[in-house]
């Protein structure tokens, strides 16, 4: 009974962390703009939140560095169950223009599972939001 | 007050030895000596330069080339500094252009050529895993990309 | 006394900046005594991937340098090829290329006005600067495809046109986009609690300014005239009638005047070339692919300041050397300058105030160093932080 309503406040409102992997930026003002006016995504009871701990979705962007390998580690271990990733952006699907870079994992999904891919260069706004409610379709169906 | 560059190369060309060109309007190209660097680099500024927009280092093959890119008035003097492979080293200017410190550790970092009395060494941009000793943009470094392990 | 010292570093992954890079800060009970920097979590490696691409794909890998300045970058890169290849670019591509860095530059500049309202608790105006970058969005969008990575430079020319149909809807944005600002720069300028946090913080001195090398807007909030466009010209920017916008107090209440006062400027600029826009064609027809060997400087005022890159050839399709050294690198010291011997309040809007585009450059971190240990601190808590203790303590504004 409290699981049902656990789950039910999860898929109401999401709890979002961004974490940019080494990116150029674009995918994450993106994601910013998906909170301004003209999109608006607090709408739908998304909240951007900046602490691994409070999070249920780990929202990516970017082709990992090196240097930034082990804190993403940390953060994905440093959210509770259940916890999602949405890799945002060519870059952190399959490494965008930067596969054989030295210095780059290509794609996030080569650190940590992925639950959603949301590719473009960058993404629209619109289809980050379009990303954002398969993940709640999936979190309905039971993770 | 407006400097003749021109005349500037010419002088320096006299006094240090070297050569200047000039590619086109607002850009001159001025090769000198490593030994002569601090010099050359104070007689401009006591002349009005105070900008350096960056440094860059290069492997040409035979050797190494560290470009030092100043802006005198909008127009832009790169003075060319030959460093042999063997010997990879030459002094820092941050005694003189304090805002060489950055641009200076990047060029250690990727090309491994040592700034003699700079005053903060430490790795830039490279990665704390980094393996010491490889330098990513020496002609000679290939990365295999199979395997993602540095050597 | 070492017992009172404590080492903040802002650790790398915070939701304003978007972008981490570690700042290690030593207090002194609240006062900032030193400042350091790591960088490193941004380096992708660009410089060596131009080197195994021919000069065509490194125009789209250039681009993705920074996300808010992608055209500057794909821009420079394209102009120092051209420069390499001696072509003459029609009138009409020239153009179109300074009109969407002008545009590009307004968007960067209202982001950076929201940034800089929400590390300060301003969220109002963060929403409606948003808000309004959508108009110069949808201009951009219209143009060339993409909101970002317009990819629309080509070696010779640009690969689409501006239709005349296009030109009222895009003056009228324009003049919309005009009002907006010239409210904003009332807004910034008059919003006591906004200014109190701007004024007087982040500090460079003239000489200082100077002997770092600062760029941009950094760079002439404290006095140094250095705009690419008015001293070096580009493209076709010295026919163009601007101001070259220079304040004299450095602090990040001066680049906010300069931005604002820039956004302005551009705004003429794009009005001006969308009323002149001349009749040549797009781009040159035919374009050799190897490149003769040779070696060019060019450079571009990008919206963070100078962007410089050094393209050396060698006869074949690929370059030989790629250099480039985004404007922010430069503004860097700028930053632990003002830093130092400020609190740790006014951390966030230091940091801001330059409109660090780390993916130019690199990542930051915040850290608190307890006597042995080190700590790593929330930026979102610094933030908060921030805004409390303005609230708290009701500084003067002189």
């Amino acid at each position: 009974m409290l699981e049902k309503l656990v789950k039910w406040a999860r898929i109401k409102s999401p709890w979002i962390l961004h974490f940019n992997t080494g990116a150029c930026n674009a995918c994450d003002i993106e994601v910013l703009a998906v909170l301004t006016p003209r999109f608006d995504v607090e709408r739908v009871g998304i909240l951007l939140k900046g602490s691994p701990r409070h999070a249920d979705v780990l929202v990516c962007s970017g082709p990992v560095t090196r240097q930034v390998k082990n804190r993403i580690v940390r953060i994905y271990e440093q959210m509770p169950e259940p916890k999602f990733v949405m890799a945002i952006g060519s870059c952190a699907s399959a490494g965008n223009v930067f596969r054989g870079c030295y210095n780059v994992y290509e794609g996030i999904d080569k650190i940590i599972p992925v639950d959603i891919y949301v590719p473009g260069c960058p993404p629209r706004p619109e289809a980050i939001v379009d990303g954002v409610v398969k993940l709640l379709n999936k979190l309905k169906e039971g993770s | 007050m407006a400097v003749n560059i021109e005349m500037l190369l010419g002088e320096i060309e006299k006094k240090w030895g070297g050569k200047y060109t000039k590619q086109r309007d607002r850009r001159f190209f001025l090769e000198i000596n490593k030994d002569n660097l601090q010099s050359v680099v104070s007689f401009l500024k006591e002349n009005g330069l105070y900008h350096l927009s960056t440094i860059t280092g290069v492997d040409s093959g035979e050797q190494f080339e560290v470009l030092y890119h100043l802006d005198l008035q909008g127009e832009i003097i790169t003075i060319r500094v030959p460093i042999s492979k063997d010997n990879p080293q030459l002094s820092t200017i941050t005694n003189l252009i304090p805002g060489a410190v950055l641009y200076e550790r990047e060029v250690q970092d990727i090309l491994g050529i040592k700034f003699l009395g700079h005053p903060d060494p430490r790795r830039l941009i490279l990665p704390d895993d980094w393996p010491e000793g490889v330098y990513p943009l020496r002609k000679d470094w290939k990365y295999d990309r199979a395997s993602g392990i540095i050597k | 006394m070492k017992d009172n010292l404590y080492c903040i570093p802002i650790g790398p992954q915070h939701p304003a900046l978007k972008e981490p890079i570690n700042f290690t800060v030593t207090l002194d009970g609240d006062i900032i005594v030193d400042a350091d920097l790591r960088l490193g979590y941004n380096h992708r490696g660009i410089e060596k991937a131009c080197e195994e691409r021919n000069f065509v794909q490194c125009i789209y890998l250039t681009e993705r340098i920074c996300g808010i300045c992608s055209h500057s970058h794909a821009t420079n890169f394209t102009l120092a090829v051209e420069e390499l290849l001696n072509l003459e670019v029609p009138k009409r591509a020239q153009y179109i290329r300074m009109l969407i860095g002008e545009l590009e530059r307004i968007h960067s500049h209202y982001l950076w006005l929201g940034v800089a309202a929400h590390e300060a608790g301003f969220d109002t105006l963060f929403m409606y600067t948003w808000r309004d970058r959508e108009i110069v969005m949808d201009m951009l969008e219209q143009i060339s495809g993409n909101r970002v990575n317009y990819g629309i430079n080509k070696i010779g020319g640009v690969r689409r046109d501006i239709p005349k149909e296009y030109i009222p809807e895009f003056l009228s944005g324009l003049d919309k986009l005009e009002e907006r600002t010239l409210e904003y720069i009332k807004v910034a300028g008059s919003e006591e609690t906004f200014v109190v946090r701007l004024k007087n913080v982040g500090t460079v001195p003239h000489n200082e300014a100077q002997n770092m090398c600062l760029v941009g807007p950094m760079g002439r909030a404290c006095g140094l005239p250095c705009d690419v466009r008015k001293i070096d010209p580009y493209l076709s920017y010295d026919e163009v009638a601007f101001d070259m916008i220079v304040e004299q107090d450095g602090d990040v209440m001066a680049q906010a005047k300069v931005r604002l006062k820039e956004t302005i400027e551009s705004i003429k600029i794009c009005r001006y070339i969308l009323q002149n826009l001349p009749d040549t064609p797009l781009a040159l027809e035919k374009v050799p692919r190897k490149v003769p060997a040779g070696e060019v400087v060019a450079r571009y005022e990008a919206p963070r300041g100078e962007d410089i890159h050094y393209v050396k050839s060698n006869g074949t399709t690929n370059p030989e050397r790629v250099k480039v050294r985004a404007p922010t690198l430069a503004n860097w010291l700028g930053v632990l300058y003002g830093l130092r011997g400020a609190q740790l309040a006014d951390i966030p809007l230091s940091g801001a105030g330059i409109d660090p585009c780390i993916s130019c450059t690199e990542r930051i971190g915040i850290y608190r160093k307890r006597k042995d240990s080190i700590e790593y601190i929330d930026w979102d808590w610094l933030r908060e932080y921030g805004i409390e203790w303005y609230k708290k303590h009701k500084k003067v504004v002189r």
